[in-house]
């Protein structure tokens, strides 16, 4: 009795296509005939074959059916989960463009703070644009901090590293 | 001992079928206890009328009384049992701890969602009161922001029920509430799901939306039955069957009473005069009152003083002549009620949905087709209708091509004679006869 390893389940139904069809010795040599027309043979797709045979293989699990108010308690579960979800959501969306809004607001009035003509016109404001320092002080952005390839290398990120 | 439970179950047994009302609660062991055998003397006296609950009578004998009586025992015999031993908690208070807790979360929602509808009321309440006439466009305004708020509320009426598990099993059990607006919204869900698709199929492929009226758009769904013989749309309906009055089931998703025409039309009439079709008025029915919950709509109720306007003539298709398409048109009066006498003023033949439509001031919400073409019962059912031209058979006339018949040519012409029949033997057989002719023909020419 084989064991029944996943790969060896995975592995039967090729191991009995490679097989030799059973070789049953007859006690005459003439060639026997069998009764009725040849019966066709009829092409299975062994992708189907394959598919089949996991599906109905007896250590498949079942499809998972509920009783109609289990199943109505797996809705409702799904519906607060659901909406739960969708309000946190909207909430942190919220949040992000409050945040957005007060920034601009800022600039705005940065901008518009100083009457134009005078000489520091806008100093504070082209101040607040400028982005130095937000990738670390003197740093860059860290998709540049390694050569641009179309793969990712051998070893993702040598943590020996020391300069 | 295993007497004394023996004896102990029969007297549950017996405790059960007379106190089903109860939930159920006494266990086997409480056989001991001096109140359990006042309960015994009791049903001793009261097992001459015993009453049965069919949702958990389990004996034999229980269900066969109760379905003397005329009711049917709820379910299996299993379910019952079950039933009848569960301490019967309600779906919503079922003891599961992750179900509880998302019924809190949608209870909340709910809440929120009340909160809205009463400031969207007070706000539409507001509007209402408020002065639009100095402003330009005024009432034009108003009344689109009013449209607007109201669809606003509708929307959040259906909100704040949706996530309801209650709601949606009485929907799923036909228990639902046509009064109310998530029973009709669901109800509209599902019917758009199929049945809408369906019907809007069947009408195109029927060709019934360029023939009887430009562009159409069910919003009602209307279903229809000869007695017990429900019709799908496009169907071919045996005309013995088609003889009696059909039935109308009209289930409209928007709410309030409305008062409804209903117009049977054949609309592939032969016209031999002008070598084509017309349509014919089968049955007209107008001022019909019809509502979210009052959806039955028997051709036969119709009063005679105020509603029927055409009596109802069995659908017949005379021999010959391609199916006919009869379509049943609900359509809702826009303005009120309808003069009776003025629209019987119509006449059945060449009657035009295109013109009455308009003209009456219809609205289609809802149609249904089915078809009909000439059977053995046709001429006994026109006879029986009083309608003459069962003996009229349409054929279609045979036009001569003006072109001389070719005579046969190549191949064929060789081995026409006798000499090649074997070749012809089994096949060709019609080839065959038209060739034979043609050499007829010219043996009688020279």
């Amino acid at each position: 009795m084989p064991q029944l390893t996943p790969l060896y389940r995975l592995l039967t139904p090729l191991l009995q296509t490679l097989r030799s069809p059973p070789t049953l010795r007859s006690f005459s040599t003439t060639s026997s005939l069998s009764a009725g027309p040849p019966k066709k043979k009829v092409n299975v797709d062994p992708r189907i074959t394959l598919i089949r045979y996991h599906l109905q293989h007896p250590k498949t699990p079942r499809p998972l059916k509920l009783s109609r108010l289990r199943g109505l308690r797996h809705w409702t579960i799904h519906r607060a989960w659901m909406l739960m979800r969708r309000k946190r959501e909207e909430k942190e969306s919220a949040e992000l463009y409050r945040m957005y809004q007060s920034m601009s607001k800022a600039n705005e009035l940065l901008r518009t703070m100083d009457p134009p003509g005078m000489k520091d016109a806008g100093r504070l404001y082209r101040i607040a644009q400028e982005k130095k320092g937000i990738f670390g002080h003197g740093g860059v952005p860290i998709e540049y901090a390694r050569w641009q390839t179309d793969t990712p290398g051998r070893e993702p990120w040598n943590h020996g590293w020391t300069r | 001992m295993t007497t004394c439970r023996r004896a102990a179950r029969s007297l549950a047994e017996c405790l059960r079928i007379n106190h089903h009302s109860k939930t159920y609660s006494i266990p086997i062991r409480a056989f001991a206890s001096s109140a359990c055998s006042n309960e015994v003397a009791q049903a001793a006296t009261e097992t001459v009328t015993p009453t049965f609950d069919p949702n958990t009578v389990t004996s034999i004998k229980g269900e066969r009384t109760l379905m003397k009586t005329g009711v049917l025992p709820v379910g299996s015999r299993r379910r019952r049992a079950a039933v009848k031993t569960s301490d019967n908690i309600p779906f919503e208070l079922l003891p599961y701890q992750c179900f509880q807790e998302a019924r809190k979360v949608l209870m909340e929602d709910r809440q929120e969602k009340l909160e809205l509808i009463k400031k969207e009321r007070l706000r539409i309440s507001n509007l209402l009161a408020a002065d639009y006439s100095n402003k330009p466009n005024g009432e034009q305004l108003k009344h689109a922001r009013l449209a607007g708020m109201r669809q606003h509320l509708e929307y959040l009426k259906i909100q704040a029920d949706i996530n309801d598990p209650l709601i949606k099993k009485r929907f799923e059990d036909g228990e639902s509430d046509m009064t109310k607006p998530i029973y009709r919204y669901l109800a509209d869900r599902k019917w758009r799901a199929h049945q809408h698709k369906l019907i809007v199929q069947r009408i195109d492929q029927l060709g019934i939306v360029p023939d009887l009226l430009p562009q159409f758009e069910p919003t009602a769904e209307v279903r229809m039955a000869f007695g017990k013989r429900v019709v799908h749309p496009g169907e071919f309906i045996d005309s013995r069957v088609s003889e009696m009055m059909p039935r109308l089931n009209v289930q409209v998703f928007d709410k309030g009473e409305r008062l409804i025409t209903v117009i049977v039309f054949d609309s592939d009439v032969p016209d031999l005069n002008n070598d084509g079709f017309t349509s014919r008025i089968h049955y007209m029915a107008s001022n019909i009152p019809m509502s979210p919950t009052d959806t039955s709509l028997p051709f036969s109720h119709a009063s005679k003083e105020d509603q029927l306007v055409h009596s109802w003539i069995p659908p017949f298709a005379q021999k010959g002549s391609p199916y006919h398409r009869y379509s049943v048109w609900v359509l809702q009066q826009e303005s009120g009620k309808l003069n009776v006498e003025e629209l019987r003023q119509l006449k059945r033949e060449g009657g035009n949905l295109r013109w009455i439509q308009p003209k009456f001031k219809l609205d289609p919400i809802g149609v249904h087709v089915f078809r009909s073409i000439w059977d053995e019962g046709t001429a006994g059912v026109m006879e029986r209708a009083g309608v003459d031209g069962a003996d009229v058979e349409f054929k279609r006339k045979k036009i001569e091509a003006l072109k001389p018949k070719q005579k046969a040519r190549g191949w064929e012409a060789r081995h026409a004679g006798p000499k090649y029949a074997s070749l012809r033997k089994g096949r060709d057989a019609h080839l065959k006869r038209v060739v034979k002719k043609h050499t007829r023909g010219r043996k009688g020419g020279h």
